[in-house]
């Protein structure tokens, strides 16, 4: 009787602490960490894609859990803002580079702190560097972009035009023959409304050798900028571009380019997907962005990882999830999903192999990029957006003046 | 038998203060479901944007401190602040008033009995059940001069030589916008006004008609002032409604530099969006706030739309 009195007891003490110890790797340090995740959009793809990598994820790591939060572009810096300022962050957040900017207010963790020294060696040096803060990188980037000139060879025929332009003088020349054929075809989509203003511009400004001033103060109102402000103003009282290029947004002009409607249009990586998709039969081209004297230059654009400190505790869990998002099949497949170049070397290696990337990739050492590591950039962004559509009616400078005061107000 | 009630001592006050205490009391669980949603989505908000206009906010969303009235000082310091002024007042008296008076008509119209009725009606309720965001999307698509329809349809007819931007120009973006406004305002008006013309009594038609009545007679006489409860009601939700319409403008006229096509609340929105000032934002909206209100009691005091009959 003892032996089985003793007998339960045993079983019963190894129950409990089996008990005690499923309890602790439930609710303990190494149990389960959630994860908030915070991506904007690109387009169709995005969501599915960022579904089934943390689907395939959570299988590997279970005691990590991942929310998924996808957000428009549109959206993304209103939501954030108010997440932030209501103390909700989310741990790991991509945006473009207003995300590292967020180091300067010391809410992040260093790019070394978020992904393992591997997956860091595997970034192209220039993207990380291109988003440092004061010599400190806050960011991983993502995915990297530059513009190009995308042009309509038969409308190009029509007009007798035989080579893409390389300078602005040949682009208004090429553009005023294109919409001289009639028929609602324009030469050069110009969208200067307040989806992406700032892009095309900056294209405009640094092919005159303009840049928007650096980490500690944004300049906008230059010689440079008012040349290309001019020129671009010029474009338009010519009838070069399509009507009201102040209100017109970058999406919808970008289909009708793709509709066959447009001579010539900046445009990235992605819509080489959206022409394939939705009208393969268009005849088209890329060549280098136009620029005042034939010079190579254009907008880079990268996006970025960042991790948000908060009460610092989540950092292993970042990384794992980091680490595996830059895994060579995951991180290929984001890109081949979105059409953008990789950021990685790994990855850079199977993009130079796709042609329509080549133009893309050729333009990336002529390639500047926003200064937006200056918190003042953002207001700049902003005020680009819904200002600097007015050059249709208003002389360049005075426009350029209205954007400094804001920005020098928003300080 | 003497009845007890009337044997008891009448309440005194303070008797009578407890009674209402006590039921105030057993009310309560039954009223706290609506009082925590009504200080949850009304209360709570409205005072944290009191709150955040008063703070100095980062551009990033961190807190900095008090503010003081800086915030103020930075709405009134707008340049275009007088010009998104004027356009509110023409947006809130223009928008409403075309909608009332339509909605006079054709409720006066949908009042009649004819065959089809039911069908007319239910065509006119539909542009309210839309989302208007969605109804917007339509205009903003049938307007633009590559692939509209409605531009399409303009040169087609000879109208126009060539398509116009309808919503790539201040003016012509707003006043485009303003017609979509009325097309979403109409239907919830004319329900209420067609409520309104239910309650006239048909004995005081007939005896309007027996008095020797002309028919605007019966109209402005009789019909007319007995709608104006209904017409108060309708007036001063599409005040409200009209003046705090963002997705309209929005989806039609954002697109548009500068300010010349916005109304207080869309540059609420352009400040929080595009300059990123969620403190600025808030002040304007306080302001806003404010405005609406004295809209709203101006209205009262000088209409007394409530006046008995």
């Amino acid at each position: 009787m003892r032996r089985v009195i003793k007998a339960a007891a045993i079983a019963t003490a190894a129950t409990l602490g089996l008990v005690a110890c499923g309890g602790g790797s439930d609710s303990g340090a190494g149990g389960n960490t959630e994860l908030e995740l915070m991506v904007p959009s690109y387009g169709d793809k995005t969501k599915p894609y960022w579904e089934d990598l943390v689907k395939a994820f959570e299988a590997k790591n279970p005691t990590i859990k991942v929310k998924l939060e996808v957000q428009s572009w549109d959206d993304i810096y209103k939501v954030l803002d108010t997440k932030i300022q209501g103390q909700k962050a989310p741990d790991i957040l991509e945006l473009d580079s207003a995300g590292p900017a967020y180091g300067k207010e010391g809410l992040l963790f260093k790019a070394d702190e978020i992904v393992s020294p591997g997956t860091l060696a595997d970034v192209v040096p220039a993207f990380v560097e291109s988003a440092a803060i004061d010599g400190t990188a806050y960011g991983v980037p993502t995915v990297a972009s530059t513009r190009a000139l995308f042009y309509n060879k038969e409308l190009f025929t029509k007009a007798g035009i035989a080579a893409p332009p390389k300078t602005w003088d040949e682009l208004l020349d090429s553009a005023k023959k294109i919409s001289a054929l009639g028929g609602g075809v324009s030469g050069y989509g110009m969208p200067l409304g307040n989806e992406e203003a700032q892009g095309e511009t900056s294209i405009w400004a640094y092919g005159a050798g303009a840049s928007w001033g650096d980490g500690s103060k944004i300049t906008v109102n230059t010689p440079e900028a008012t040349e290309a402000l001019t020129f671009m103003k010029k474009m338009i009282d010519e009838k070069a571009t399509q009507a009201d290029p102040g209100a017109t947004n970058r999406t919808p002009l970008i289909n009708v380019f793709i509709q066959g409607k447009i001579g010539m249009i900046t445009g990235l990586p992605p819509v080489v997907g959206q022409i394939k998709e939705k009208n393969p039969s268009l005849q088209w081209a890329i060549a280098p962005s136009p620029t005042k004297d034939g010079k190579p230059a254009t907008l880079g654009v990268a996006d970025y990882f960042v991790g948000f400190k908060k009460d610092g505790k989540k950092q292993e869990a970042i990384r794992k999830f980091l680490d595996f998002f830059y895994e060579k099949d995951n991180y290929v497949k984001f890109n081949d999903n979105e059409g953008f170049i990789p950021a990685t070397k790994s990855g850079g290696e199977a993009a130079a192999a796709k042609p329509e990337l080549k133009e893309f990739i050729a333009a990336l050492p002529g390639a500047k990029f926003y200064p937006s590591t200056n918190p003042a950039w953002s207001t700049a962004s902003g005020a680009f957006k819904q200002l600097v559509g007015q050059i249709q009616t208003k002389p360049a400078a005075d426009v350029l003046k209205e954007i400094q005061a804001k920005v020098d107000a928003g300080g | 038998m003497i009845d007890p009630t009337v044997a008891t001592a009448p309440p005194t006050k303070a008797r009578r203060r407890k009674v209402t205490r006590e039921s105030t009391l057993q009310a309560l669980p039954w009223l706290a479901p609506a009082l925590l949603l009504i200080g949850g989505v009304v209360v709570y908000p409205a005072g944290y944007m009191f709150y955040t206009s008063f703070r100095d906010i980062s551009r990033f969303g961190t807190d900095l401190g008090w503010a003081g009235w800086d915030n103020y000082g930075k709405v009134f310091a707008l340049g275009h602040l007088p010009r998104v002024f004027l356009n509110t007042g023409v947006w809130v008296v223009g928008v409403v008033l075309v909608s009332v008076l339509v909605s006079l008509v054709l409720a006066q119209f949908l009042n009649k009995t004819f065959p089809g009725r039911t069908v007319v009606r239910l065509a006119v309720i539909v542009p309210w059940a839309a989302s208007v965001v969605m109804t917007s999307t339509i205009f903003v698509y049938g307007l633009d001069p590559f692939y509209g329809v409605i531009n399409q349809f303009l040169v087609d007819t000879g109208v126009m030589a060539q398509p116009y931007g309808f919503l790539k120009n201040p003016v012509s973006g707003f006043l485009s916008s303003a017609a979509v406004a009325v097309f979403v305002s109409v239907p919830f008006t004319t329900f209420v006004i067609l409520a309104g013309l239910q309650t006239v009594p048909g004995d005081v038609l007939e005896a309007a008609q027996i008095d020797g009545a002309t028919k605007p007679q019966t109209y402005w006489r009789v019909v007319f002032p007995m709608l104006r409860p209904a017409l108060a009601v309708a007036a001063l939700i599409n005040v409200i409604n009209v003046f705090n319409s963002l997705p309209i403008l929005r989806t039609m006229t954002g697109a548009i530099p500068g300010y010349d096509a916005d109304t207080t609340t869309t540059l609420t929105f352009k400040i929080i969006q595009g300059d990123r000032q969620i403190d600025t934002a808030s002040a304007l909206s306080v302001i806003n706030f404010l405005v609406v209100l004295i809209v709203i009691a101006f209205y009262l005091r000088i209409v007394r739309p409530m006046r008995e009959v």
